[in-house]
């Protein structure tokens, strides 16, 4: 019974850094950039989220208000920022770096320091009952839904799609898609989007079962780049497999070996690190 | 001197996802041969060098240096081995100078490359080898400029410089006179006419005149295979040969 | 270095001799963390300037020297003899073991020795029961050697200018020596360094060793000087802003770090003591140095000597991307 209910914790947590993880690797994938504040656009959209529902006092737009807020950061930071340093992985690493520190540091100014959570909307509150006699929290199974439903739509679009298959021809071969005379810039700017929404949106649904407190930023960052490393950078099916990976192990981790359950998550890592540097579907090391 | 060869390359392909850059590409030089690989670009020769320095794995085939099988061994032992190469794109340390880029060539397949203490400069032996490269190839009066303030020419001749430097027994050169004017590559055919007789060169040239001034034999690609192999004059006569060229196969 | 940089080695040396003479407790403190993170600073340097990889986890080797000296001199009442010297070899240890990490390149590798960097510092957080959690380890005493007893900050302080000295000078050496050109040229070009006969790996390797554990010696000390560690010590934040030091000082040189060691912790204890938003101060730092003096001081001194000179002064900084790789006719 009880391998059912950690299953479903780590699945569910799982969702929620794909929710994460999908975008920072996409971006890797087509603009070679590293984003470093993606774990601080997590703490934001929770933060815009947590104030759009309190004003309100609809979960949707608290959801909304996530991904959209993290759309108009992100703009800013790509056009004035990223884009003065093209390709410099150590010059994106620290900027984005210095730029995780001013979030961080705002957002303790505007709505402190406590650990704040995310009350879940009226139809995801209590228990729900699971085949086999579970009784689990239904957020959290309603979030592992989510997290397929966004994961399959990912997939079709970028699978199924023509703007799929040009990111996809993107993310192989840059300079082909610019040749083909595809406007790389929208493009970018599209996926860029894309990867601020679902940021921001993760950050309000985290919200609501984890909470949302300075440091967070970073917690979650760090689990989002094992989940890469994992899967490796650049692939959509890297981050499915990646956040599923990461997620049963923390959970069973934590399940099992308590006193160890703040580095458990590492051993995947370590292990593709040994036997295979560039992760389950990355394509170059 | 053994009849073993330098260089035995036994049915070698190499495949790019569905494209076969190399086809089941069998080649003997002997020891002190100067072969010529000449072909259209996109023939597979530098896919063939890759193979045979080792900085690709081929897909089938096996490679042999000094009858040795080294298929499996990595590039750096097989430089240790003797192997010297050359790139068609420079491929040059730019931001060191010129005499740094030799001195690491030079060090290279020496024990010294591990030594932490001592400056690099106290090392005479490594210094007058260095020297000695430059001088043949005629940058010493260059050597301690940094590598970007050099022309392109001047990289060129750097280029050569490197691959001679470990004192290589078998010396790869991937177009050396690619993008020199007619007087530097004049300079660069002199320069490697006059290269011992005991180092085996295979060279890979576009320019017909320089390949056929140069080589003893000559083996001729196209589209991954060998299509021809013969001396300066049968390939010379030969119509097949311009057909590759002018794409009429 | 010239006749005239050994003068002002020479006179920076003097009036560091002579600095507790003349300067109160609260100085010499920041002299002296000027220099232990300077050396941290280079241990990244090494690395970063010299061999051209990226490392985000050197708190990692700091914390955990830091950690075992002091748990060994607290609870185990070791001397220093022992605890010091066990404390390195932790550092050591790890190194080697997290030397793992150069199997990866380019961004795997930022990642992953942020990952790594993580570890210790979770480990710190968690393993309470030896590291003290967040409470943190203090009551270190001030390091006996032998006969040799420090009493208080002043004397400290020579230690530590002795130890950073001398770590100086053998850095310098090493960065001459034929070692040092071959991480230069891997910086530049595994490939190109592979097909000379290099095995780029194992020279990685060794680099990232003697980089944790010069990372190591600085976390010792370290908590000498501050005589209590805790979990921030091990930090993200420690990692990178060692990091930021070395750009900000200029990369690839000895002095560079600590130039940027003695700005950044200038501008810390100054700003913090004046503005709560401090830590986006720092954000700005970051974001102005990458964009604006990816070269640190030291490049920006260049550029300006060039310009006096009217010559051109290209950029070494590794964070700028070079438009010049392979060469085209």
């Amino acid at each position: 019974m009880n391998w059912a209910l950690q299953a479903l914790n780590g699945i569910s947590l799982g969702a929620l850094l794909f929710l994460l993880a999908s975008g920072f690797t996409l971006i890797f994938g087509l603009a070679r950039v590293v984003n470093m504040a993606h774990g601080a656009f997590y703490l934001l959209g929770g933060y815009f989220g947590l104030t759009i529902l309190r004003l309100t006092g609809s979960f949707w737009l608290a959801l909304l208000a996530g991904g959209v807020g993290i759309i108009v950061v992100n703009y800013f930071i790509e056009r004035y920022l990223l884009r003065g340093i093209g390709e410099n992985h150590l010059a994106q690493v620290l900027l984005t770096v210095g730029l995780v520190y001013v979030i961080a540091d705002i957002a303790l100014s505007i709505w402190g320091g406590d650990s704040l959570s995310i009350p879940p909307p009226a139809f995801a509150r209590g228990p729900i009952d699971l085949p086999g006699g579970i009784v689990y929290p239904r957020y959290r199974f309603l979030l592992i839904v989510f997290g397929v439903f966004i994961g399959i739509l990912l997939w079709l679009l970028y699978k199924k799609t023509q703007i799929g298959a040009i990111v996809r021809a993107g993310v192989d071969d840059r300079e082909m898609v610019n040749a083909m005379g595809i406007n790389i810039d929208r493009l970018f700017a599209l996926v860029f989007a894309l990867a601020a929404f679902l940021a921001g949106m993760s950050g309000v649904a985290g919200g609501a079962f984890l909470a949302l407190y300075p440091g967070a930023e970073w917690e979650i960052l760090v689990l989002a780049l094992v989940v890469v490393i994992v899967g490796g950078l650049g692939s959509l099916e890297g981050a499915m497999a990646g956040s599923l990976i990461v997620g049963l192990v923390d959970a069973y981790g934590r399940w099992l070996l308590p006193q160890f359950s703040h580095f458990v998550v590492f051993a995947p890592m370590a292990i593709l690190l040994l036997l295979r540097p560039r992760g389950l579907f990355g394509r170059e090391a | 001197m053994t009849d073993q060869n330098a260089v035995d390359v036994a049915e070698l392909t190499k495949t790019f996802g569905g494209i076969h850059a190399v086809e089941k590409v069998s080649l003997k030089v002997p020891i002190g041969q100067r072969r010529a690989l000449l072909g259209p670009n996109g023939a597979g020769k530098t896919t063939l060098f890759n193979c045979i320095t080792g900085s690709m794995r081929p897909s089938a085939g096996r490679i042999f240096l000094f009858g040795k099988d080294v298929t499996e061994m990595p590039e750096h032992h097989r430089t240790a081995m003797g192997i010297g190469r050359t790139y068609q794109i420079t491929n040059v340390f730019l931001k060191l100078s010129v005499i740094e880029n030799v001195l690491l060539a030079v060090q290279g397949t020496t024990r010294q490359k591990w030594i932490p203490y001592r400056s690099v400069e106290s090392f005479p032996e490594s210094l007058a080898r260095a020297t000695e490269e430059l001088e043949r190839v005629g940058l010493a009066n260059r050597a301690s400029v940094s590598v970007r303030y050099l022309s392109y020419g001047e990289r060129r001749q750097l280029e050569l410089a490197l691959a001679l430097a470990s004192r290589p027994r078998v010396l790869l050169l991937d177009e050396p006179a690619s993008g020199l004017s007619p007087a530097e590559r004049q300079r660069i055919a002199g320069i490697i006419a006059q290269l011992p007789r005991h180092i085996t060169l295979i060279l890979i040239e576009h320019d017909m005149s320089v390949a056929l001034g140069l080589a003893d034999q000559i083996a001729v690609l196209h589209r991954g295979r060998v299509i021809l192999e013969g001396t300066p004059d049968e390939i010379r006569a030969n119509p097949e040969v311009r057909e590759v060229y002018l794409g009429k196969v | 270095m010239g006749r005239r940089g050994w003068l002002v080695l020479g006179i920076t040396v003097a009036l560091a001799l002579l600095a507790p003479q003349v300067l109160g407790t609260f100085w010499i403190s920041l002299v002296i963390q000027v220099l232990v993170f300077g050396l941290l600073a280079l241990s990244v340097d090494l690395l970063l300037g010299h061999t051209g990889i990226f490392p985000l986890g050197h708190a990692a080797f700091f914390a955990l020297a830091a950690y075992t000296t002091a748990i060994l001199q607290v609870r185990y009442a070791q001397p220093t003899l022992l605890a010091a010297p066990a404390g390195l070899g932790a550092a050591v240890i790890l190194a080697l073991v997290y030397g793992l990490a150069v199997r990866t390149s380019g961004v795997y590798f930022i990642l992953v020795t942020m990952a790594m960097g993580h570890i210790v510092w979770g480990a710190a957080v968690t393993w309470a029961s030896f590291t003290n959690g967040d409470n943190g380890i203090g009551n270190v005493p001030f390091p006996a050697l032998g006969s040799l007893a420090i009493r208080n900050l002043s004397s400290y302080y020579y230690l530590v200018l002795a130890v950073v000295l001398a770590c100086a000078l053998a850095y310098r050496k090493l960065t001459r020596s034929p070692f040092g050109l071959t991480l230069r040229g891997i910086r530049e070009s595994g490939s190109r360094m592979h097909a000379l006969g290099y095995n780029v790996g194992a020279h990685r390797y060794a680099a990232f060793v003697l980089s944790g554990s010069l990372a190591g010696l600085a976390g010792v000390l370290y908590i000498y000087f501050n005589r209590f560690v805790s979990p921030p010590t091990a930090s993200l934040h420690v990692s990178v802003e060692a990091a930021l030091m070395v750009i900000v000082g200029g990369t690839g040189t000895v002095i560079g770090p600590f130039i940027g060691s003695a700005i950044i912790l200038v501008l810390r204890n100054y700003v913090s003591a004046y503005l709560v938003n401090w830590m986006t101060i720092m954000g700005v730092v970051f974001i102005a140095t990458v964009l604006w003096a990816p070269d640190g001081v030291l490049g920006l001194m260049r550029r300006l000597r060039a310009q006096l000179r009217m010559s051109p002064a290209r950029s070494e900084s590794p964070m700028v991307v070079a438009g010049e790789g392979k060469d085209t006719p």
